[in-house]
């Protein structure tokens, strides 16, 4: 079913590497990937592999060093810091390991954060809005507490219900399940298991361990950089129509 | 973003972190507290002394022998002629000529000092002296060079303590004088001396001394201070054959002054100190801003993690800076309002204090030095807040969600 939507991310031959001190030290080599709407995908890999990379880049919060990342067809290597930025208000959205929620602040007022940064949705709708993503991770009778108030998982559930506010093409998700014990894991995993069966959300997850990689459709393995394996094996396919299109 | 959003992203942050915020805030405290406190002082002060000044010296013109205060001894340039003389100008009226008698005043086995002065009744009126019992010294007084004497409010005292001087006589040099009144106390700490005057006719002081020239004279202007000095002085110089058009007081064998002139220059003189002091203060304002830049600095440093997740979840640099610049500009303008209350208050405090010393000491509030105060508390905002501010937007949001890994 996922196959029949269109490309959401497409990137061909993306590269990127760091320097420092005029040192170039790669880090992905001609990622070929290919990200259909409604897509639950893990990327796997050890540490040091390049996977967090790689979903910074998918996320607009790093650029890639050569290569082309096309995003609802349109190419990003062109966009300005302002357009990022806007990309990052309303089509992508984030859940990290450490949660980072704004301490002393309540759950309503993390959830609705992006909300002050989304270009077109009006103040007046933020708390209905924030309100809906709380419900949806089942956080309603906590809404007015302070995030520091909170257990470990219920700090991860609203993170994601932060990155639901905005209704983005796509969830990150870094890890999310890094900092909490089995069961919270579990509980997170779970909401955001839902939120794409249910509402057929796209979620790219970013993890290490085989468990939580498991709750997605699609596995993508990544080692030293490159695309190792992938469960759904759309590169030949993909590289094709790449030709077609050039 | 919207502007509100962001002035209340700032403010929280402020609150958020009360004791730092209250920290940061007490340089600019500090700073434009001693602004306004030193501004308001200095001009308090020149208040109180323009005050003193214009309370006995409405358009009063003194004339002098020139020397007369460099070698301290009576010259002889100014002559009685020249005061019947002055009587005739239509610019000056109430001119009372001095001559000073160097004697004791002795009054049982009490004895004074003071500075006697032989002159006419014009003298009171031109210092605003009142009388406080008795009467003043009378035409009658003069025409027949009676021994009389008015005594002023202090030698009164000195002299007689509680009693009554009415009546009584006292000895100055020679003679015996009958005391026909007593004047007020001017009650002001500058003008105090006047109490300790002792004033007698000036035919009687003239035939008393053997002294021919005046001391001085005193006179006021009618309209103009400008107007009455050049006539005075002019016709002096005729009557003295002196030739000085250019103006050249060293060449005058006298000097005309006005107490306007004498408060044109207490103005600028205080004027000159506050502006010092005014300065000095303004160093430790810099010192606050300083302050600032480095608290709001470390304030980047410590959320590095807020600004990028501000920045992955939508925010641009412009955003960010914006919110930074806002919290900076918000801390020294409360810090700034309560730097100016603060000051305000510790002024009226000293004003008032000083007002049980010296005699009433108004408090002044400049608005100008307020609104330089107010614009200095906010340029300092923006310039140290800006560096921090522009820190913070350049953080790249995934280095930033990372820092801790």
């Amino acid at each position: 079913m996922a196959k029949q939507n269109p490309p959401l991310i497409e990137t061909v031959d993306l590269c990127k590497s760091y320097f420092n001190d005029g040192m170039e030290t790669p880090v992905l080599f001609d990622i070929d990937l290919t990200i259909r709407e409604g897509e639950f995908i893990s990327i796997m890999g050890p540490s040091g592999s390049g996977k967090s990379t790689l979903m910074h880049i998918l996320g607009f919060l790093d650029t890639p060093t050569s290569g082309s990342y096309l995003f609802r067809g349109q190419k990003t290597r062109v966009l300005h810091d302002d357009e990022l930025a806007r990309i990052r208000a309303t089509r992508v959205s984030f859940v990290f390991q450490a949660f980072n929620l704004l301490p002393r602040t309540t759950v309503l007022d993390n959830v609705i954060l992006p909300l002050l940064y989304h270009p077109t949705i009006p103040a007046s709708e933020r708390t209905e809005r924030g309100m809906k993503a709380i419900e949806q991770v089942g956080l309603t009778e906590r809404a007015t507490y302070f995030t520091n108030q909170l257990s470990g998982g219920q700090q991860q559930r609203t993170a994601i219900a932060r990155s639901l506010v905005t209704e983005p093409d796509v969830i990150f998700a870094d890890e999310p399940t890094g900092n909490l014990d089995s069961a919270s894991g579990i509980q997170v995993m779970e909401v955001l298991q839902n939120l794409h069966s249910k509402q057929g959300r796209t979620i790219v997850l970013v993890t290490h361990e085989k468990t939580t990689a498991e709750y997605a459709e699609r596995v993508i393995h990544i080692l030293d950089g490159r695309i190792a394996t992938d469960t759904r094996d759309f590169k030949r396919n993909h590289a094709k129509n790449v030709k077609h299109l050039k | 973003m919207l502007l509100r959003d962001t002035i209340q992203t700032a403010h929280r942050a402020i609150v958020a972190h009360r004791m730092r915020s209250l920290l940061t805030m007490l340089g600019i405290i500090i700073g434009v507290g001693s602004v306004v406190l030193m501004v308001s002082v200095g001009r308090s002060f020149e208040r109180y002394i323009l005050d003193q000044v214009e309370s006995f010296s409405n358009n009063l013109i003194e004339l002098y022998p020139t020397g007369y205060e460099k070698f301290g001894r009576t010259l002889d340039s100014v002559t009685y002629g020249d005061y019947e003389a002055i009587t005739g100008l239509t610019t000056v009226k109430s001119v009372a000529p001095v001559i000073f008698i160097t004697e004791k005043v002795q009054y049982g086995t009490e004895e004074l000092s003071p500075n006697i002065f032989g002159t006419t009744s014009n003298f009171f009126a031109n210092y605003g002296l009142k009388l406080g019992e008795g009467r003043l010294l009378s035409e009658a007084d003069e025409k027949a060079a009676r021994s009389v004497t008015v005594l002023g409010y202090e030698a009164a005292e000195d002299l007689f303590g509680q009693r009554s001087p009415l009546g009584e006589r006292v000895q100055i040099g020679s003679r015996s004088y009958t005391v026909v009144g007593v004047m007020q106390s001017v009650g002001s700490a500058l003008m105090q001396d006047l109490d300790t005057f002792v004033f007698v006719p000036f035919t009687t002081a003239r035939s008393a001394t053997g002294q021919k020239e005046l001391s001085y004279m005193t006179m006021q202007a009618v309209e103009d201070d400008e107007l009455a000095l050049a006539d005075v002085t002019l016709l002096l110089r005729q009557r003295h054959g002196i030739d000085n058009p250019e103006n050249d007081y060293d060449k005058d064998d006298f000097r005309a002054r006005s107490a306007e002139q004498a408060t044109k220059i207490v103005g600028q003189v205080t004027l000159g100190l506050t502006v010092f002091i005014a300065l000095i203060a303004g160093v430790s304002l810099l010192v606050g801003g300083i302050g600032i830049m480095n608290i709001m600095l470390v304030s980047v440093a410590e959320r590095t993690r807020e600004i990028g997740l501000r920045k992955a979840v939508g925010a641009r640099g412009h955003d960010i800076l914006l919110q930074f610049l806002i919290e900076a500009v918000t801390l020294t303008l409360v810090g700034g309002s309560i730097g100016i209350i603060g000051g305000m208050t510790l002024g009226m405090i000293l004003a008032a204090a000083a007002s049980k010393y010296i005699g009433y000491v108004p408090f002044v509030l400049s608005f100008p030095a307020l609104l330089a105060a107010v614009l200095m508390a906010l340029g300092t905002g923006l310039l140290f807040g800006i560096v921090p501010a522009k820190k913070a937007a350049s953080l790249s949001p995934m280095e930033a969600i990372r820092w801790d890994k």
